[in-house]
């Protein structure tokens, strides 16, 4: 089941906890820019696979670009 | 899993860091200085005039720090009796911090803007200001830098 989270100081707490983080934008606009220690897996690209280089014992926190 | 809603654009907009190739551009969020007047709407000019010294920019905010216009030399200059929201130029163009200082430049060439341009959150509030003199200084002296990496 999904939470959301909505401040910055939220989303380094959980960081520091241990979370993954996770960025579903494309690989360009995740090589440009990205949140330290984030890895990419593309919105469109999110599958059983993909999401299998994640830890599953541990919170993961995605994000894209804003509200939007 | 959590759903981060406010996304990347949120991060950058506290001024947190970044990794990626933008690492090595210079943002306008990195390099806005935060210590603009700021005043309120129902202000007189004159109070304004009073408080701000030298300044020939204050930023008309409402209590949460959303811009609700700016006052420049000639609105300062105008009637003191009259308020910030009565004389003050509504809905001013604004940037996010993570618009690099050449789109900015580009921005306010196109735009006609000489002086301060505004650097907000997306819901409008309030970050800082970068004049185009110092962004103009702050580009060139870093594209000096590289020219002298790589001779």
């Amino acid at each position: 089941m999904s939470t959301q989270v909505f401040s910055v100081s939220e989303v380094k707490r959980l960081l520091e906890q241990g979370a993954q983080l996770v960025d579903v934008l494309s690989e360009a606009e995740f090589e440009h820019d990205h949140l330290p220690g984030a890895i990419n897996i593309p919105l469109k690209r999110l599958d059983a696979t993909t999401a299998a280089r994640l830890d599953r014992d541990r919170p993961v926190i995605v994000y894209c670009n804003d509200f939007g | 899993m959590i759903d981060y809603k406010p996304g990347k654009q949120a991060w950058y907009e506290d001024n947190e860091p970044r990794e990626g190739k933008a690492v090595d551009e210079i943002w306008i969020g990195d390099v806005a200085g935060s210590d603009v007047p700021t005043c309120s709407p129902t202000e007189t000019i004159g109070d304004i005039r009073r408080r701000i010294g030298g300044w020939d920019t204050c930023v008309v905010v409402d209590s949460k720090g959303v811009v609700l216009g700016l006052l420049r030399k000639k609105e300062l200059d105008a009637d003191p009796k009259a308020t910030a929201e009565q004389v003050m130029r509504p809905g001013p163009k604004t940037f996010r911090p993570n618009v690099t200082l050449e789109e900015l430049l580009k921005s306010m060439r196109d735009h006609e803007i000489q002086t301060n341009s505004l650097v907000t959150t997306a819901e409008g509030r309030l970050l800082g200001v970068i004049s185009r003199a110092d962004a103009e200084a702050t580009l060139a002296h870093e594209q000096a830098a590289e020219t002298r990496t790589d001779s």
